[in-house]
This record gives C-alpha cells, structure tokens and sequence, in this order.
C-alpha cells in the first residue's frame, strides 16, 4: 500500500516534472518497500506463527477442563498420543470419563490417560451386568458361568441342614415323651392325693400313740410283762384294722403272737423258714398247742 | 486311675457299709433295692432314675455305677451276696418310658408303663417354698396304698409287692419321729392308672395362733413397731390360713416330743408336702420269673406280649 502510494506520489509529482530518478526505481525497489514496510509493522499487530497457534490450542484445552465431554478428552488424546505410543488402549479409555477418580487425576495427564484406559473396561463390563436380568433367586446373584453347578450344590446343602435340624427336632420331642411340668398350684386330684395320704398317715400315728400309750408302764425286756404286751397289742392291733377302712391299708406286718420287744430273744430269729420254727414241740405233736401255752413256755426257758 | 483301672470289672456296685440285714426290732430282713435302667435313656428319664434312688433311700445303693455292657446278670450276681431283694428298672423301648419291679433272684417282675412323669427338680419349682432337707433321707418312707381293694389278683400281687419293697414298720416300737416320708399309690379303677406320689411329713401344732408358732419355728424376731405391749402380740386374733380348717381332721395326738413345739399329748396337725418324683403308672404286664418267665397277666393280649417278651431279649 505504502508502496503503491509512493509511486502514485511520485508519478503525480514529477508528471509536470520529467521522470528523472529512474534508475532509482529500478534498482532498488525492495529496499523502497522495507524501509517503508518496517515502520508500518510496528503500528499494525504481528500474525501468530505456527508454534504459537498449537499453544493456544493447548490452553483452550486446558480452560474446559472441568467439563465432562468426550470431545476434549479425545482431543486431548490426539496430540498426546502422538507424543506416547506405548498404551494399547486408546479408544476404551472414554468408560474413565464418567469415573469420578478420573477428574482428580487430569493434571496428570499421561498417568490419566493410562487409568481412563483401565476404566473404560471396566465401565463396559459393569454396564453388561446391570443390563442382564437376573432371576430372582434365594440363593442370590450367580455371575460364574457355572451357574447350574454352584445353584444345585447350595441347594443340596440346604437340604441337608434342615434334614439334620428336623431329626434333631424329632429327637429331642421323643426324649421329653412323658415329662410333664406341674402346675403352680394345686388342683383338685392334687388335693384329693394330698388328702388320702393325710388320712393313712393320721390313722397311722393314732395307731401308733394308742399302742405306745398302753405299754408306757411296761419294759419290753421284763418276761413278765410281754404275756401283757402281748395280748394288749394283738387287740389293739385287730381292732385297729377293723376300724380303718378297706381303703386304706398300711404296711404294717402281723405280729406274731410270741413276740417280745427285742428280736433276739425272740425263738423265731434268724429261723426263716416256717418248719423249724416249732422244732421243739415236733415230738410232741398230740399236745395242744394253744398260744397263751407257747408264750408262757417261752417265758419258761 | 480310675478309668484304667476298672477296665476289666463287670458290675460295678459300691459295698453298702453299716447296713444292717436283719431288722433288729421287727427281727425280718430289710428289703434293699437296686435301682438301673436297661438300654440308654434320654436325659430326663436318668434325672427320674436318680429321684427314684433317693426315693429308695436308705437301703439302696445311691452311687450305683452301671455300665453300658453290664446286663441283668451282672446285677444279679451282685445282689445275692449283698442283700438286695427288689430290681427297680427304668427303659425306654420305642420312647415309652416303663417301669419294672422285680423281686431277686426268682421273683416276679411286674411292668409299668409311665403315661406321665414328673421330676422332683420340675415340683421344687412349681412350689413357692420348697424343702426337703436331708434328713429325710435317713429313714424309710411309709407307704400308702389306696384303692387297690376292688382289683383282682394282680393288683393284690402288686400290692404286695409294693409292701415288701419298704420295710416293715412295727407300730409298738416305732418312733413318730423317724416317719418323714410317705409314698402314696392310688389306684383309680375308672382310667386303670396308678398315681405315685411321695410326700415329706411335717407335723405342726395347733391351738397355737400362726404368730407365736413361727416365731418359736423360725426364730424369727416379730415386728412389733405397731403394738404397744407384748399381750398385743400373744393374744391377737390373727386369720387363720384356710388350710388350717382342713387340718382339723388332720390331727393327731402325739406320744411323745418331736422337737420344740410338738409336745407329747398335744394335738398335733400332719401336713404333707410333694417332694420327689411324681409319676402315673400303668399296669401292663406281670411275669412270674424276673423278667422272664410265664405271663400271669397282661394288659393288651398275646400279640403285644410277644413284642415285648423281643424287646426284652435284646436287652
């Protein structure tokens, strides 16, 4: 512009004067221009270079950072990969976009790209799982592939340990059979019990004071007084039995009619069997033997 | 030591000491009683096996130690030297629990089945105050049989069974205060079923107003923050507990002191409390030899006597 502006001048001037600088013009017109040119460059902006451009690139990059978008991180891929080409995945990186780790790591961005890879991965296959349907089984989830197995094993187990907790059940029900817990109180058949046991025991003990009252004068070792014993007691004795009911009967043995208090002095002892019990009188078996007669021979010896 | 050296011993039976054979005032030899089970029982049946020991005490063997392999004949072999005259035995067949009474050496052997039973630990805790001091223990129980009247032979039989199992007691001679126990069969003709219950005898006197009798029982020092002088507490008309009317047919008149308040020819009232195993019995089988033998009687019919009489072989 300068220049085409010089020679207009320069036309326009000398055209009432001749052309004389001629010559000039031809020679150096290069010069003309750079002279004219450099003055202008500093009023006018410079064009960035190339270099210049790729940084500003960079730095729009690095000013959406904290943008979620597959766009800068494939962009940021590309120029990067053309520095590393040691990672294999390039394009299964893009599953790291959406972890949540991965925004805390862009400043590093080779370490980033390493981890983005992994997680992409990993985001395709949880995605495949959430996707499949799963039954709904009691047993939970099955992932393995072998499903059928582990499903058919856990059931067998199953089964045993309730086959074991019921026969154990079953056990412990035989062992109580019978065991009852009584009742707190006491109802009627308890009382009813109750009351025939308390009527054997009170018919026992009258029987027993009046038996024991009649001889408190007596000594049962004194000879001379058994023949009375003897006889008070087996009255007492009868009649004590008539007068108790059929009902009650208690454990008390028959006396035999030539008793004395103290067992060894009695003829009987030790003598268990009823044929030797007589064995003096067996020679003589015309004689009457009443049992006043046997006691006051006893008495006798 | 103890596990290598029995290794080789059979029956295990530990010698009763200072046990007289013979009574010395009846002049009769004292029935002594081995009480075992036959075949493994589950747990609540040996606790009833264990009460039904102390129930037979004294003249039992408290501690008898039995073995899986020991079998009747050990047992038998045992008794004869020490006196024993009565086998109780408790097993389980098919988890019915029965009960055997068995006369050594060739006695009959009269079978129970227990319907219902109840531990001696099941009725301390179903009582508000239980009690069963040890001296109980010491003496034989009476024993009380009661309707037993209107059956035929074999409830005589088992009458007199049961009669010879205790020794006898001698009413001239007897002294009230060795009468602590008493074991009670009632036999109820319309359901067959014999009840088996063992009391403890307490003998405790009336005419005197429950204030004063359990302060000299008890010795316990009455709270007398309410009265103004001692008459007060002497002679108040407390209420009477509605036991007491019943004891009014309950007392006796005793012979002589039986410790501080039951004077000699004071009336006295007997009151019983449950201690020990209650069980409800069922008659079902009576053999003439001990657990062998002819049948005398059966409850159920020939068929069912064959499947016991296999049962009893297997054992």
């Amino acid at each position: 512009m300068a220049a085409e502006l010089q020679p207009l001048e320069a036309a326009a001037a000398p055209a009432p004067r001749k052309r004389k600088p001629k010559h000039k013009k031809s020679k150096n017109p290069s010069k003309r221009v750079k002279q004219k040119a450099s003055p202008m460059a500093t009023a006018k902006p410079r064009q960035p270079s190339k270099k210049m451009k790729k940084l500003f690139r960079k730095r729009a990059r690095e000013y959406h950072s904290d943008e979620e978008d597959d766009g800068d991180v494939e962009r940021e891929e590309e120029p990067s990969s053309g520095d590393e080409e040691d990672f294999d995945v390039r394009d299964d990186g893009s599953g790291g976009s959406e972890c949540d780790d991965e925004e805390d790591e862009r400043g590093a961005q080779h370490g980033i790209t390493r981890f983005v890879g992994g997680c992409r991965a990993f985001r395709v296959a949880f995605m495949k799982i959430m996707k499949k349907h799963l039954p709904d089984d009691p047993l939970g989830p099955i992932l393995s592939a072998h499903k059928k197995l582990v499903a058919e094993k856990l059931a067998e187990d199953d089964a045993e340990h309730k086959k074991k907790g019921e026969t154990k059940k079953e056990k412990q029900l035989a062992a109580e059979n019978g065991h009852i817990k009584p009742a707190n109180f006491l109802d009627a058949k308890e009382k009813f019990l109750i009351g025939v046991a308390t009527k054997g025991v009170v018919k026992l003990f009258n029987a027993v004071s009046k038996a024991q009252n009649a001889q408190i004068g007596l000594n049962p070792s004194k000879s001379k007084d058994t023949k009375v014993l003897a006889k008070r007691r087996k009255q007492a004795f009868f009649s004590e039995l008539q007068k108790t009911n059929t009902q009650v009967s208690n454990s008390r043995k028959e006396e035999k009619s030539n008793v004395t208090g103290w067992a060894p002095l009695r003829d009987s002892y030790m003598l268990t069997s009823s044929k030797l019990k007589d064995w003096d009188k067996m020679a003589e078996p015309a004689a009457v033997v009443g049992q006043e007669h046997e006691s006051s021979e006893s008495s006798d010896e | 030591m103890a596990r290598f050296k029995n290794k080789n011993k059979k029956a295990l039976a530990r010698p009763v000491k200072n046990q007289p054979s013979v009574d010395h005032i009846t002049g009769q030899k004292i029935p002594k009683s081995f009480v075992f089970s036959r075949g493994k029982l589950p747990g609540p049946l040996r606790d009833l096996e264990l009460d039904l020991r102390k129930l037979m005490l004294p003249h039992t063997a408290l501690k008898l130690k039995e073995k899986k392999r020991n079998k009747l004949k050990d047992f038998l072999n045992v008794a004869g030297p020490m006196g024993v005259t009565h086998f109780l035995m408790i097993s389980n067949p098919k988890s019915v629990p029965h009960l055997r009474v068995a006369r050594t050496p060739q006695g009959p052997t009269i079978t129970f089945e227990i319907q219902e039973y109840a531990l001696a630990a099941d009725i301390a805790r179903s009582q508000a105050r239980p009690s069963c001091p040890k001296e109980l223990f010491s003496n034989s129980p009476l024993i009380v049989l009661s309707g037993f009247g209107s059956g035929g032979q074999h409830l005589k039989l088992t009458t007199i069974m049961f009669q010879n199992i205790f020794p006898a007691i001698d009413i001239n001679t007897v002294k009230l205060s060795s009468c602590r126990r008493i074991v009670l069969l009632n036999y109820n003709n319309e359901t067959k079923l014999i009840d088996f219950r063992h009391y403890s005898i307490r003998l405790q006197p009336i005419g005197v107003s429950q204030r004063i009798r359990k302060f000299v029982q008890k010795h316990e020092v009455p709270d007398l923050r309410n009265l103004q002088d001692v008459s007060d507490f002497v002679t108040k008309a407390g209420y009477g507990s509605e036991s007491e009317a019943d004891e009014e047919s309950a007392t006796v008149s005793l012979v002589s002191d039986l410790g501080r308040v039951n004077r000699a020819s004071t009336k006295s009232a007997v009151r019983l409390q449950e201690i020990g195993p209650r069980m409800t019995l069922r008659l079902v089988k009576i053999e003439e030899g001990l657990c062998s033998g002819a049948v005398i009687f059966s409850e159920f019919g020939k068929e069912a006597d064959d499947a016991h009489e296999e049962e009893d072989h297997e054992d």
